[in-house]
């Protein structure tokens, strides 16, 4: 079952003419029940700082965030790694972030119920509120990028040792 | 400034069409954030309320319901050019307070003439004050200009308590209607989600003002009747949220 459906999705990244950093923000984002790694999502971090990879990567993020119901992990999961660039990216990021704020602001009242009528729309909404919670406080979100800088120094300090 | 994803005119109107359908179920959230995000894609609300017009909605109570329901989202969330839009729409939607026909219960056509009366409000209220937005989110500069000028900013909070009454009185009017009917509509709880957010949002907002008005001015007998009406506000805002609190445990019960 999930063979077929990466086997698929290689053969949509390369019909639909993904780039490699878009097929890395899908793969990041897909439906797979384990979340996005923090390698993965420091990769994709990486690239935000180049100008033209940047564009093409919130343009994925962009999709993910308006896609169906039903994807609710799509969304779940565009949010975490939104979350993390925003921390860990580029300036250009957080300036997105800023002009679509409407985008994950309206994400605050996400509903879906899976086969089970399980409410998935709950961690969603959660982390809708947090993120524009932080991007309103310039204070915080300055506060958080310095702790996220000193971090990535660190630890490329100690694997220099 | 970097916007994706070209929505075009079609997309709005099939998903105005999909979120003021004629069962009585609520509003789609999905359908309705699509109308919000259009409108901030497009920076601009001429679209929506084009394609509102076209709708036919008016021989259907409930949706014309609906569409209230939707109007009042869109101007809570959407852009700012919404509330100027909406403004320059206010004809058409008193007709539609008229246009509700008698034909399924009385209920019903109070439900959407007093909605269409708090839209009306609102919408004159954001007209007069310019520096809110839909969702009354708190902003510090609106505070800031109100007590620099005492008079304008007594106006101001008049004007929010006023707003904040036909609110309760909306609010008052959908939970006698839930009371007398017996199979209770899902549509119609779902009106009460933006009502909540809004009082909340207004509630805040007299607090903030209210405080700021305290420490700038000497007199207390200024304000004195200021502050009775909004205590007067407190208890019954208090009274609608146990309210509403014990239909959420009805909802989830069904």
């Amino acid at each position: 079952m999930s063979t077929t459906k990466s086997v698929i999705r290689t053969i949509k990244n390369v019909a639909n003419g993904y780039s490699d950093v878009q097929v890395m923000v899908r793969k990041a984002t897909s439906n797979d029940p384990t979340g996005p790694t923090t390698a993965q999502m420091a990769d994709v971090a990486n690239h935000t700082y180049e100008n033209g990879e940047f564009l093409e990567v919130m343009d994925i993020i962009d999709r993910r965030l308006n896609d169906k119901g039903k994807n609710w992990r799509h969304i779940a999961k565009s949010l975490t790694l939104l979350d993390y660039l925003v921390r860990y990216g580029s300036e250009d990021v957080v300036a997105w972030a800023k002009n679509n704020i409407y985008i994950i602001k309206t994400l605050r009242e996400f509903q879906a119920n899976d086969v089970l009528n399980t409410d998935q729309g709950a961690i969603i909404r959660v982390k809708a509120k947090e993120l524009t919670a932080l991007l309103r406080d310039d204070e915080r979100l300055k506060q958080e990028r310095e702790l996220a800088r000193q971090k990535m120094t660190d630890r490329r300090t100690r694997r220099k040792n | 400034m970097l916007s994706f994803g070209g929505h075009s005119n079609l997309d709005i109107q099939t998903s105005l069409k999909k979120a003021c359908t004629a069962d009585s179920a609520a509003p789609k959230r999905k359908h309705v954030r699509a109308c919000i995000v259009y409108t901030w894609d497009h920076k601009s609300s001429r679209e929506f309320w084009h394609c509102l017009k076209l709708l036919p909605i008016q021989s259907n109570d409930t949706q014309i319901f609906k569409t209230l329901i939707v109007i009042h989202k869109v101007l809570q969330e959407g852009h700012p050019t919404c509330l100027i839009g909406g403004y320059k729409n206010i004809n058409w939607l008193e007709s539609l307070g008229r246009f509700s026909n008698n034909d399924t219960t009385a209920g019903h056509t109070k439900l959407i003439r007093e909605y269409v009366f708090y839209l009306e409000q609102k919408l004159r209220f954001h007209h007069d004050h310019r520096g809110f937005n839909g969702m009354f989110e708190y902003e510090e500069y609106v505070s800031l200009r109100t007590v620099s000028d005492p008079n304008e900013g007594f106006e101001s909070i008049m004007d929010l308590l006023s707003l904040q009454d036909s609110l309760d009185n909306l609010q008052r009017v959908i939970f006698s209607f839930i009371r007398h009917t017996s199979d209770i509509s899902e549509y119609v709880i779902s009106s009460l989600v933006p009502i909540i957010a809004e009082s909340y949002g207004i509630y805040k907002f007299l607090i903030s003002m209210l405080r700021a008005l305290y420490r700038s001015s000497e007199s207390d007998e200024v304000i004195a009747p200021l502050k009775d009406r909004f205590d007067a506000q407190h208890h019954r805002l208090f009274e609608f949220y146990a309210d509403c609190s014990s239909i959420k445990i009805q909802c989830t019960a069904f």
